[in-house]
């Protein structure tokens, strides 16, 4: 057989493969999507207030004032660090980077189909490479986490029961490092046009 | 709801409240560093300390992140000397004022994959090459730093963050694409690379006209003398 032949044969074969895993394949994103927005817990305002407001024998009015002086309490703190930071911005150990919560962080929905693993984690730049844990709460093998992360660029790999792997089908690129490969997502900004 | 009880709960909560504001607005204390780099024990303290105080000057200093890879660095098996030489390529940056977000989470990532340290200390020691050559690159195409709030004399005169932040990119684009086994006489595949890189971070972490300046200025071939410099 002449190697063009065998070639042939390949390309044919995994043509086919391909087609097939294919259609397997079709639908799973928008099912997973689908639980992943069935599990999600709604948070009700107007349930929250009625309970906060509701006449009961601890004196739900209390409660509320202790909620609204802690908020004003956080405000005050918030502006005084503020302050001291503008104010003195090359003060060693003041770090002026934009803080975590509130520079436009989005939740970054972190996905891994693992059917048999018994602990799923994802370690990355955004946690300096410590794990946090993925959850399958309704045990059907998908692996789920939420974290919030300012605009940039992230590399990570997910830890499946000790190990690494680094080649997440969601990510938008990889890297090779230290000859492994790491998943890269990159949260707001451009398209890489 | 108990009266007293009430008031007990929401002193506790200002407390706490009162505690993370003033920890949160302290930051890392030098004193942290002096206590970790003792722990190594590194032969040259003062050297590393007054590194890290002029890192410290830096408004985008990653200090916590350069406590956590001197800690995990201390933590491991091997002697002060290996220790040492890993932690060397990232003082070396911050004396040479570079930003050195990017030497010290790929510390923490080697060290968390288990990598052995001198190998994890070669790849600092290239990616420290990198962000020298990709500065000085930078300088010679005209573009610069000014300290934040300086009048811009220049339109490619850059706020010092900024610029920091190009010169990451930029030299991590070619650390990785070598790691990956990218030749660097390919110039064109290494300008695609930083194209994609900094388009996609364009409007998050990067300014439009910064990028655009960048990729106006900047040719294949100095992509390929930065990486080379690196390699040789």
């Amino acid at each position: 057989m002449k190697p063009n032949e065998i070639d042939d044969i390949l390309r044919d074969t995994l043509r086919q493969e391909v087609a097939e895993t294919a259609g397997a394949l079709s639908g799973l994103e928008e099912q997973i999507l689908g639980e992943l927005d069935e599990r999600r817990p709604r948070l009700r305002v107007s349930d929250w207030l009625r309970q906060m407001l509701a006449p009961t024998r601890g004196g739900r009015i209390g409660q509320l004032s202790v909620v609204g002086a802690t908020a004003a309490i956080c405000l005050l703190i918030g502006f005084f660090v503020a302050q001291q930071v503008a104010s003195d911005g090359n003060a060693p150990g003041i770090r002026l980077t934009p803080s975590r919560a509130t520079d436009g962080s989005q939740e970054v929905l972190f996905v891994l189909p693992a059917l048999d693993a018994t602990d799923v984690s994802v370690v990355g730049n955004f946690n300096s490479w410590e794990p946090t844990a993925l959850s399958d709460e309704d045990n059907d093998g998908i692996w789920t986490a939420s974290i919030p992360l300012p605009p940039g660029r992230y590399e990570y790999a997910f830890v499946i029961d000790g190990r690494w792997w680094g080649q997440d089908p969601l990510a938008d690129g990889y890297v090779q490092s230290f000859g492994e490969y790491s998943s890269v997502r990159y949260v707001g900004g451009g398209d890489g046009a | 709801m108990n009266p007293q009880g009430g008031r007990s709960r929401f002193a506790l909560v200002i407390l706490v409240l009162a505690c993370l504001g003033l920890s949160a607005a302290a930051g890392v204390p030098i004193s942290a560093f002096e206590e970790a780099f003792r722990a190594i024990p590194v032969s040259d303290p003062h050297r590393f300390v007054a590194a890290v105080e002029l890192g410290l000057t830096q408004t985008d200093f990653p200090a916590t992140e350069v406590l956590q890879l001197t800690g995990r660095v201390s933590a491991t098996m091997y002697t002060a000397q290996e220790k040492e030489a890993l932690l060397l390529p990232v003082i070396a940056a911050m004396e040479d004022g570079l930003p050195v977000d990017g030497l010290v989470t790929k510390g923490l990532e080697g060290l968390a994959r288990g990598i052995p340290v001198p190998q994890i200390e070669q790849s600092l020691r290239q990616r420290r090459v990198l962000l020298i050559e990709t500065r000085d690159l930078l300088y010679a195409l005209g573009i610069f730093s000014v300290a934040p709030g300086s009048p811009q004399s220049v339109p490619t005169a850059i706020p010092t963050p900024r610029f920091n932040l190009l010169v990451t990119h930029v030299s991590d684009t070619i650390a990785d694409y070598l790691e990956g086994g990218g030749s660097p006489f390919e110039g064109q595949a290494l300008y695609q690379e930083v194209r994609f890189r900094l388009t996609s971070l364009e409007g998050a972490t990067l300014k439009a006209e910064d990028v655009d300046l960048v990729l106006k200025r900047i040719e294949p071939s100095d992509l390929t003398r930065v990486a080379l410099a690196a390699v040789t």
